[in-house]
């Protein structure tokens, strides 16, 4: 009997405890009082980013929504409510704090990484060519807003904002070819302490439709670095290269790509050099 | 039918006439969900369900032409039955034949206007009795009336066993659900199933003991199979029951009888289901084939639970992966079902494993109607059940667990949620009505006088429906997205990553805001709300004639200067094509129920936000 109670009362008051839009907007404009150029923005928990987006989407552009993640960032604005925490602010430092209604705004600092080089916001700079596994070489065609290569005329390699894992990723997306290796080479790439690469496929029913799995290795100066195989059910996968031996070396960097089974496989990359 | 009450205590002259209070029920019920409807978007199926109905009624006015011009084999044709009934054949016909004539019927007729061309069959001005302002409502009106019939039957089914008020409460426990409620206002299959389902139940337990219903079982499983594939395990389930209850036969190596309501659904089930299809009828053998396949061999849908966007069976070397898919319909019983209800059938699900256990205390009492053994009786395969204990608690644990079950296994396509074993939830409600019935016995060996004690099964039903009620109340338009005390209601669910919504019925509280703002291109993208819904609202009066939609694709997005997102997990991807054609990522517009988002709105140009200072 405590329980229907409780359950009923629970019923009528927990609609009047959701945030309002008098708290999102609030809580919105004190950002907008501190807000400065490279700040990110985030809700917490994550489902309420549209929200945050409808009283705050002129701060987070395209690129930033798309982050390869958030280590770029010293200064994170976080709207959270129901005590949730963003991933992106774990282990950092809170700089202020506010109340709105049933939203917490909490602004945190943290050392910045400094990225030297960001391989999609770089990609004109790249060479793309396509290795037969004979030897045979084909180079792809450097078109204002991507690289065409031989073949389907949807394989291509451009920067675009892609959906992997359900999130949104601004990365290098391609096709992998059948038989062949792509090959996306940076020839002088400042490099820092290390080399983040996040890799995933692109688009929910292309994964789902889809059975290959594609394999992204990296190399610097011609030596393997690291690897990161994507699949249906792998997400957009993280990883971070040590290059401290080579920090203040610009080396080539190379990404290979190739798949078991090209069919319905788009993979999307992204890769800062940071310090 | 006992007319005793729980407690024991005197009989009650209301109760009497065993129709009122069903009745009474049926039509509160249905006075519910109709007071309710209105602010329920269409959803995606149902839309087409509209069409297909409205087609089905077609075939109908060609067969009175027919008639009135003395060729009646005319409308028989194969290729004048397929043009009508071919439309969405993959579902059979009962319930869309059933909207379609309701909307004939009931609809408020302005169809020679500049809404003449929206339907799907050529209509005239029609003469009608126009019980509703919207023609959706007229549509939907079946089920809202079937599932005014189901809370009756709960009501009558667990009359067998409590008293009038626990019955009462697990009646109306069955539709306070907010995922049964939502499925119960629409022009879908689910929660008529879920009735069809109580409905072949009670006529296969009445049939234990009478012929007469042994025949109505067949009928009426013809009529389930009229209804949705989900009548194919009907039988499995029931067949359980009844080899469990005939284990005696089993255990003497004496194979049981067939009992005439087996029969009788082998054969009238499959003759009805032909008699109301007439598209099986120029090649039954082939369409019932084509029929079956479909749904044996159905796609997986993408559906969130627990966080992951489920949308292939998971492979057999990960055995995490596949034990959390196994997971989904009980986990997702015990966050949608309101908790003291859940917790009423946990107490109902213990008094009746304890009723029949040798050496334990009993609880009778609870029980007014143990049906025992007729003496001297023999079993008959027309009274298959006359000299044994019809055993209540596995055929109620049975029908619960059977759907639930069936759901659970990884292999099986993962369609999603709650409606897909929401033939489940009017068993869940009986036992629920049976912890309803312990508490009242337990709470009146507490009170003396005899005015509180004549009080208490009434006092107890209200109290301990008013959770679910509540709940459901609360829930509404959007129960999908509902989870119960236990997950933390709407933000709870999202916040453990359990699916949200489907079907794009969402959209109905931006449509205002579209209209006010519809682009002067006219060019919309109606993400996942159907071509026909989009017709339905403009219908109904709630969107102009002439309103945009583009279709159907994602290169249509960067056509489009207004679109629309429903926020499932995996159309991410299409809000994400809306931010590069209109290089933003703010939308305009966002629907929210109690902080949780459904739909986004973007309009490519829109201004920048108002800067408002806000009121120190």
């Amino acid at each position: 009997m405590a329980l229907a109670l409780v359950e009923t009362a629970n019923a009528l008051l927990a609609p009047l405890r959701a945030p309002s839009d008098r708290d999102w907007r609030g809580a919105a404009a004190e950002v907008r009082a501190g807000f400065q150029p490279g700040d990110l923005i985030v809700a917490a928990p994550a489902w309420a980013d549209p929200l945050l987006r409808l009283h705050l989407g002129d701060l987070i552009p395209i690129s930033v929504a798309g982050r390869l993640d958030a280590a770029r960032f010293g200064r994170i604005w976080e709207i959270a409510q129901r005590g949730a925490q963003a991933p992106e602010t774990e282990g950092s430092r809170v700089a202020q704090a506010s109340r709105h209604g049933a939203l917490t705004l909490r602004r945190y600092e943290r050392p910045a990484s400094r990225v030297s080089f960001d391989f999609v916001a770089g990609w004109s700079d790249a060479t793309v060519l396509r290795v037969t596994p004979g030897g045979e070489v084909s180079w792809c065609s450097h078109l204002p807003d991507r690289f065409e290569c031989p073949g389907l005329p949807a394989q291509s390699v451009k920067a675009e904002l892609l959906e992997i894992d359900t999130s949104p990723h601004l990365a290098l997306a391609t096709q992998p070819a059948g038989q062949a290796t792509t090959v996306i080479e940076f020839a002088h790439v400042p490099l820092g302490r290390e080399l983040a690469v996040g890799a995933g496929l692109h688009n929910v029913w292309l994964r789902k439709a889809g059975k290959g799995t594609v394999k992204l290795r990296v190399l610097i100066q011609g030596r393997p670095w690291g690897q990161i195989e994507a699949g249906s059910l792998s997400g957009w996968t993280l990883r971070r290269f040590d290059t401290s031996a080579l920090a203040g070396q610009s080396p080539s960097v190379r990404f290979e790509i190739t798949v078991d089974d090209p069919n319905a496989r788009t993979l999307g990359f992204a890769a800062e050099a940071r310090s | 039918m006992a007319s005793t009450d729980p407690i024991g205590q005197a009989t009650r002259r209301r109760w009497r006439r065993p129709w009122i209070v069903p009745l009474a029920l049926a039509l509160a019920a249905s006075g519910w969900l109709l007071a309710m409807e209105g602010q329920q978007g269409l959803a995606r199926d149902e839309a087409q369900y509209f069409r297909a109905g409205e087609r089905y009624w077609g075939w109908f006015e060609t067969l009175g032409e027919a008639l009135r011009e003395g060729k009646p084999g005319r409308a028989f044709s194969q290729t004048v039955v397929d043009s009508f009934w071919g439309d969405n054949h993959e579902h059979p016909p009962l319930m869309k034949t059933l909207y379609g004539l309701s909307w004939r019927l009931f609809h408020r007729c302005d169809c020679v206007g500049p809404k003449q061309g929206l339907h799907p069959i050529a209509v005239h001005k029609h003469r009608t009795l126009p019980l509703f302002p919207r023609e959706s409502t007229a549509f939907r009106f079946p089920t809202i009336l079937l599932a005014g019939l189901g809370v009756a039957l709960v009501y009558g089914f667990a009359r067998r066993w409590v008293g009038p008020w626990a019955a009462a409460g697990a009646a109306v426990l069955s539709l306070a659900q907010p995922h049964t409620f939502f499925h119960a206002q629409i022009s879908c299959f689910d929660a008529p199933i879920a009735v069809m389902a109580v409905l072949v139940a009670l006529a296969y337990w009445k049939s234990l003991r009478s012929p007469r219903w042994g025949i109505l079982c067949g009928v009426f499983y013809g009529l389930a199979l009229a209804t949705k594939h989900n009548a194919w395990l009907i039988p499995c389930f029931l067949l359980v029951h009844y080899l469990w209850m005939r284990r005696g036969d089993l255990l003497r190596l004496r194979p049981p009888r067939v009992p005439l309501a087996f029969v009788s659904m082998a054969t009238l089930g499959p003759i009805i289901l032909f008699a109301l299809w007439p598209w099986l009828w120029h090649a039954p053998v082939a369409r019932t084939r084509e029929w079956m396949q479909r749904h044996m061999q159905h796609e997986h849908y993408n559906f969130e639970y627990l966080g992951r966007n489920w949308n292939l069976p998971p492979p057999p070397t990960q055995t995490g992966r596949w034990l959390l898919r196994a997971t989904f319909p009980f986990v997702s019983t015990a966050f949608t079902v309101p908790v003291t209800t859940l917790v009423l059938a946990a107490a109902g699900t213990v008094v009746l494993a304890r009723r029949r256990r040798k050496g334990a205390p009993t609880d009778e009492p609870t029980l007014i109607s143990p049906e025992p053994p007729e003496p001297g009786a023999r079993a008959s395969w027309l009274r298959p059940g006359a000299d044994v204990d019809l055993a209540p608690g596995i055929f109620l644990a049975v029908q619960i667990l059977g759907p639930l079950a069936t759901l659970a296994v990884p292999s099986t396509p993962i369609f999603g949620g709650v409606k897909h074993f929401l033939t489940a939830m009017p068993f869940l409600a009986m036992v629920a009505g049976v912890g309803l019935a312990w508490v009242t016995h337990q709470a009146a060996t507490l009170v003396q006088p005899s005015l509180l004690r004549r009080a208490l099964p009434a006092a107890l039903a209200g109290l301990l429906c008013l959770p679910a009620v509540a709940e459901t109340q609360r829930s509404h338009p959007d129960g999908l997205g509902h989870y119960n005390l236990l997950a933390g209601g709407f933000a709870g669910g999202a916040s453990l990553g359990m699916n949200r919504q489907f079907w794009g019925y969402s959209v109905l509280p931006l449509l205002p805001w579209i209209k006010a703002h519809r682009p002067p291109s006219n060019r919309i993208y109606w993400h996942d709300v159907l071509h026909d819904a989009v017709m339905m609202y403009v219908r109904d009066g709630r969107l102009p004639v002439g309103i945009g939609d583009l279709g159907v694709g994602e290169p249509l997005v960067a056509q489009s200067d207004l679109g629309i997102v429903i926020l499932e997990k995996h159309f991410a991807v299409y809000e994400y094509l809306h931010w590069e054609a209109y290089q933003t990522t703010r939308p305009t517009q966002v629907y929210a129920h109690e902080g949780v988002p459904f739909v986004v709105a973007y309009q490519r140009g829109a201004p920048p936000p108002r800067q408002e200072p806000l009121p120190p």
